[in-house]
């Protein structure tokens, strides 16, 4: 005896202006009668603050109340039978009406800011049975927020990291001999595209270790006055390895994680923004003594640059 | 018992062929027929045996076979490449040797040692992402033995195909990611190429399954009914949008992994795939070779490139932009090792000698990738920038001109030279280049231009060179050019120039083999050894060289001078002998290695055939006599100088005045006397007495033909003392000989003081006392001496001595009764002597065959009287019990015998 619900697109993806459609699928050993077919669409936005530069009084709140997005239910079918056997029930249900002015943020699993659309079926049967429900969850993806347009010409950004750029201390041989590490990036990015980029080392006195690219995400929450922020990091991505020619170009390529990032948003009570941290690692002797650390933490034979990135849904 | 009386003229006359004269030679073919022979050739193809199978039928057989294994969407055309890289990866495992035992870094002896890998496997990927760190705390290495490894990467493969098939694809991923990894340890160092090989074939594999993978998607839909078929060049426009997505799923899997390496090699595994997504792939292949300067081993980011190359064969449509790419980031790469300082580099490579010969077999398949297609020759040198002025990296550049078209070399030969000329370093031996260049050069000799200019400039390089080696294998490269086109003008400074310096140092193996190859080039080029000889210490320097290079040169030089039909220059003939001497006494005789030994002796025989002192007959037996002297440990030469030496008799006696000559031939014959009994085989001996013996009597020299033919008998009676284990074949070798010398007899004069049978007898007794002499060969022998006799009974000899004063047995012994009597007891001897030998031949065939011989040669000698028929019906009757009655020699026996003692009866 079960009840489930299939959605038309395999990657449950749907716009807001678009239909969202699928069937119903039951599969009975003997014929039940029903007092209706219910659908019932979900979507909030989850905040939750633990850690980050949330203080303690903040952190002890937890779970902050959830924002509502939309909340809509349908009857697809009224009192009745299904017959034993496998029915199919289409259904469909238009989520966004053109006068509407509801935000629909994009689907989004953060560390403390989750987005989500459900997609609830329940067969109401009589007050002796128990009524049977299924539940999916569809993704939503936004049409091009504030942008009207994809970017013509993705914007690149202009950077350079030397031993005068970072505000942390480095290793003296660093600071002595130099090194001037420079390239571009493109700060906007569609997020079905990857982030490119170059890089290229054009001098360094010290041997290069590594250099990575970090892809973080930001998320902030408005907890009454205060905004609590968490940073995390999504993906590393190594495009040097080991001491590479000098004044040779290397590119930057990043695909973006497509579950752990979505458009930035700027909503009022929170946010989701990106960075992008470009992260030369020198060749030093100190990595056996040091205990394992936080990536982030700023080293002593790390240099570093890191870049907003605005991720834009494309269309 | 009488003796038949023959008149040898009648029956001549009788029983030759009517003879016709012919127009033509029957061995000399005609012009006419040698022409529609070559005809034949050229219509009818020549079926090779070894070679016809490999190249029309094998193949495509091969093809088939190739193509049943792969996956139905690789288009044909990709086969030869697929079949070269895996022909080249074999050759590569093979190549570098690799110690039992590899240190590999503690990092990934990890996944070798295996014991955490299924355990680790429910990990994320990302997770290992933070470990960078830890991966260099661990730092030391690891032991871990070349089986072992291999044995992991094995087990990986079939744990990744396991997975594959039971629909696992993240473990798929996650162990294939595992094993890219393994590739970025470089420590392993000789083992690295057998390494890449074995995990190179673990990615292929994973690309074809996703490609299939991907492919059905896009053909089939899901419940398994047909969307489409996708053709060969199948645009991204046609692949469904649930295809578009798997495939996108296994980019964007790949695109977290965080080590650089890993993550291209796994793209470049699934490469292909980007086809499904859109249309131009080669801007990622491009993205790929810029991704792979940020790997900064060199080992690892060659092989990487490598494997680049390799899975772009897999796309349609090629373009060649990522060849030239590959070939500049390796120069760059290589331009910085080789301006780095030894130690700086040396921490973290070790010997950067055994990186860059490490590298090697990657630049030459980009090379030979470069330079597949004949087309674009002209189009890639051009990109390649090769005529600039900036130096190339020597390794590059000898891979380079290894794979540049001959015609292309040629056209530009000072330009390339120039090349090889500034691009020096340490990488690779720069004289090697000028090797490789001198060789394609001479490849197409006859295309090169401006030859002045090249010449003077090689001789200027090789000139400048300090070191006797590389000076020598440098000129070496270049002297077929130099021989073909500048012969007066250089080759006597080069051969001064070199004499030189052989004189300055001593001269190691590698400096002889260059040397020997540049004499042999210049013995073979001139048709004149006098001319060679000539050259200016040409003979300075062979005296400087030893060993087995001399020898080689020696043979050269014999072989090149024994082409001409005479060789008549005494200068020459001087030279060649020393040359000659000097191989004879390089030869170790004791050396098992026989061929080279006789080619050696095969070539001073034809020496000392081809010399020819004209009609100064006694300069040639004085130069026979040196030649004894000097080639004494060679025993074919030895015969051959006995056969010179008769020949040069023969020739005296017809060429000179009469008491002249018969001093010159008696001291021909003395030098053979002498010469013969140094042969070690008796039955050579043998020959040689019988054959001077036959000189001496055409000389008239009847003396020394008895003391040769006592010598031949002696020698046969020595046989046995010393070759008692002789095989059959020699000892009827010897007994054909024997019979020979009994047909020769016949026209050596008896003499009275030691009895006109002297010999006969002698031989007579040898067949008693020599054991190895069986009953068949007895029989055969005793024929022979029966014929002899018959033959000596008769008035008139069949044949006599040329020479005017020696006379026959017939002139000198006519009508003597005693000669007569004395020829008929021993034939009565031998008769009686034969019937009791036939019984002892343990073979029953063989026996009736020898009863028959016998019986024809009795018949044929006597007149069939009663006595000698009944010696003849037994026989008759031996034969016909060991035959049996119907056979058909017995039957023609029979018949003679019948037929002539009715002669005999019938002239009675």
């Amino acid at each position: 005896m079960s009840v489930e619900i299939k959605l038309s697109r395999s990657n449950r993806t749907y716009r807001p202006h678009e239909p969202l459609q699928g069937k119903i699928i039951t599969k009975f050993p003997s014929s039940v009668s029903h007092r209706g077919i219910h659908l019932t669409v979900n979507g909030s936005v989850n905040l939750q603050v633990r850690g980050g530069s949330a203080g303690l009084i903040e952190s002890l709140y937890g779970v902050l109340k959830p924002i509502r997005i939309l909340k809509k239910s349908i009857e697809v079918e009224p009192c009745g039978k299904i017959s034993a056997g496998t029915t199919q029930i289409p259904f469909s249900i238009i989520l966004k009406h053109k006068e509407e002015d509801t935000k629909f943020y994009e689907t989004f699993h953060g560390a403390n800011i989750n987005i989500q659309y459900l997609l609830t079926v329940d067969v109401v049967r009589g007050y002796l049975h128990k009524s049977l429900s299924a539940t999916v969850e569809f993704i939503i993806e936004s049409e091009l927020g504030g942008l009207s347009e994809k970017p013509v010409s993705p914007e690149m950004v202009f950077f350079y990291i030397t031993q005068d750029t970072q505000r942390h201390s480095l290793l003296h041989e660093l600071k002595s001999g130099g090194f001037k590490v420079s390239g571009r990036i493109c700060t906007q990015c569609l997020v079905g595209d990857p982030l490119v980029g170059e890089v290229t080392v054009e001098a360094s006195a010290v041997p290069i270790y590594s250099i990575d690219i970090h892809l973080l995400r930001v998320e902030s929450i408005m907890v009454g006055e205060k905004i609590a922020t968490e940073t995390s990091v999504l993906q590393t991505t190594q495009i040097a390895d080991g001491d590479v020619c000098p004044s040779i170009c290397l590119p930057i390529y990043v695909i973006l994680p497509r579950l752990l990032t979505c458009p930035t948003v700027f909503a009022g009570p929170f946010s989701v923004e990106f960075k992008v941290t470009i992260v030369v690692t020198f060749q030093t002797e100190l990595y056996n003594v040091q205990p394992k650390s936080d990536p982030r933490a700023f080293r002593k034979w790390v240099a570093m640059e890191s870049l907003p990135l605005e991720l834009v849904q494309s269309q | 018992m009488e003796f038949k009386t023959r008149d040898y003229r009648a029956e001549d006359k009788v029983y030759s062929l009517t003879r016709i004269s012919v127009s033509s030679h029957p061995l000399c073919s005609s012009p006419s027929s040698s022409l529609s022979h070559t005809q034949d050739h050229g219509s009818t193809e020549f079926f090779d045996p070894l070679r016809g199978l490999s190249t029309e039928i094998l193949e495509p057989v091969e093809n088939m076979a190739v193509a049943e294994k792969l996956p139905a969407t690789q288009p044909a055309s990709h086969l030869s490449s697929k079949k070269e890289w895996t022909s080249f990866n074999k050759l590569l495992m093979q190549r570098f040797p690799v110690p039992k035992m590899i240190s590999v870094s503690s990092f990934s002896s990890k996944t070798i040692k295996g014991s955490k890998a299924s355990g680790e496997l429910s990990s994320n990927i990302q997770s290992d992402e933070l470990n960078d760190s830890q991966k260099l705390k661990e730092g030391g290495f690891k032991i871990v033995s070349q089986q072992e490894y291999i044995k992991r990467l094995h087990e990986l493969k079939d744990e990744i195909m396991r997975s594959w098939h039971s629909d696992d694809r993240v473990t798929t991923l996650k162990l294939s990611i595992k094993v890219a990894r393994l590739l970025m340890d470089t420590s392993v160092a000789q083992f690295y190429p057998t390494l890449f090989v074995l995990a190179a074939d673990i990615m292929d594999m994973l690309g074809d399954m996703v490609w299939d993978r991907i492919k059905q998607k896009a053909e089939f839909a899901d419940d398994g009914t047909k969307i489409c078929s996708l053709s060969d060049d199948f645009d991204a426009n046609s692949i469904c949008f649930e295809a578009k997505e798997t495939c996108n799923n296994w980019f964007r899997k790949i695109a977290s992994i965080h080590e650089l390496l890993p993550r291209i090699y796994l793209e470049l595994a699934i490469l292909p795939c980007w086809r499904f997504l859109h249309d131009n792939v080669m801007d990622d292949l491009m993205r790929l070779v810029t991704m792979i300067r940020g790997v900064a081993d060199p080992l690892a980011s060659a092989y990487c490139r490598f494997f680049l190359l390799h899975c772009a064969q897999k796309l349609p449509q090629l373009d060649t932009g990522h060849l030239i790419a590959c070939i500049s980031d390796t120069k760059t790469v290589l331009t910085r090792i080789v301006s780095m300082k030894e130690t700086k580099y040396g921490n973290f490579l070790g010997d950067r000698r055994l990186v860059t010969s490490l590298m090697e077999p990657t630049i030459e398949y980009t090379m030979r990738c470069i330079f597949k297609d004949p087309n674009q020759v002209a189009d890639m040198i051009l990109r390649l920038e090769l005529y600039g002025e900036v130096p190339w990296i020597s390794v590059i550049l000898h891979y380079l001109l290894k794979e540049l078209p001959v015609s292309v070399v040629c056209s530009n030969a000072v330009e390339i030279l120039h090349l090889v000329d500034c691009s020096s370093d340490y990488s690779f031996d720069q004289c090697l280049n000028y090797k490789v260049l001198g060789l394609k050069l001479c490849e197409g000799i006859s295309q090169v231009n401006t030859v002045d200019v090249l010449i003077d400039e090689v001789i200027q390089v090789a000139t400048k060179r300090k070191s006797l080696d590389e000076y020598l294998k440098i000129l070496d490269a270049y002297m077929d050019i130099i021989l073909q086109y500048k012969i007066d003008h250089y080759l006597s400074s080069i051969l001064s120039e070199i004499f030189e310096r052989l004189c300055n140092e001593v001269v190691t193996e590698d400096e002889l083999a260059s040397l020997q190859s540049i004499i042999v080039k210049l013995v073979t080029h001139f048709d004149d050894m006098k001319y060679v000889f000539d050259l200016n210490y040409f003979v300075d320097i062979l005296d400087v060289m030893h060993g087995s290079s001399r020898s080689i040169v020696s043979m050269h030089i014999l072989n090149n001078a024994t082409r001409n039909d005479h060789i008549n220059d005494p200068t020459t003939i001087k030279l060649l002998f020393d040359v000659a001497q000097s191989l004879h006494d390089s030869v170790d005789f004791s050396s098992t290695k026989q061929d080279d030994n006789q080619q050696a002796e095969r070539l001073i025989v034809r020496f000392i055939d081809k010399v020819d002192h004209g009609i100064d007959l006694d300069r040639h037996l004085t130069f026979l006599i040196e030649c004894r002297g000097a080639f004494s440990s060679m025993n074919d030469l030895k015969e051959i100088l006995v056969h010179s030496s008769n020949l040069l008799a023969t020739r005296a006696l017809r060429l000179r005045e009469k008491k002249d000559t018969l001093n010159f031939i008696k001291s021909c014959i003395t030098f053979n006397e002498v010469t013969i009994p140094c042969i070690p085989s008796y039955s050579r001996q043998l020959i040689l007495y019988l054959e001077t013996a036959e000189v001496s009597l055409l000389g008239g020299l009847i003396s020394h033909s008895d003391g040769l033919l006592d010598s031949a008998i002696s020698c046969l009676q020595d046989v046995n003392l010393l070759d008692g284990m002789r095989k059959n074949e020699d000892a009827d070798g010897i007994v054909s000989l024997m019979r020979k010398l009994c047909s020769f007899m016949l026209m050596v004069p008896g003499t009275l003081e030691q009895g006109v049978t002297y010999i006969p007898k002698n031989i007579l007794s040898l067949l008693d006392s020599q054991s190895w002499i069986t009953p068949k060969l007895r029989i055969r022998v005793l024929c022979s001496l029966l014929s002899l006799f018959a033959t000596f009974s008769q008035n008139e000899l069949p044949y006599h001595p040329i020479h005017e004063e020696v006379f026959g047995n017939d002139s000198l012994f006519f009508g003597d009764a005693r000669y007569t009597q004395e020829l008929i007891s021993l034939s009565t001897l031998i008769l009686h002597n034969m019937v009791d030998i036939i019984p002892q031949e343990s073979s029953q065939a063989t026996r009736g065959n020898l009863a028959l011989e016998a019986c024809n040669c009795i018949a044929m000698s006597f007149n069939v009287n009663q006595e000698i028929s009944s010696v003849c019906s037994k026989l008759v009757e031996i034969a016909r019990s060991c035959l049996g009655p119907a056979d058909k020699y017995l039957q023609s026996t029979i018949n003679f015998v019948h037929k002539q003692s009715l002669v005999s009866v019938g002239g009675k």
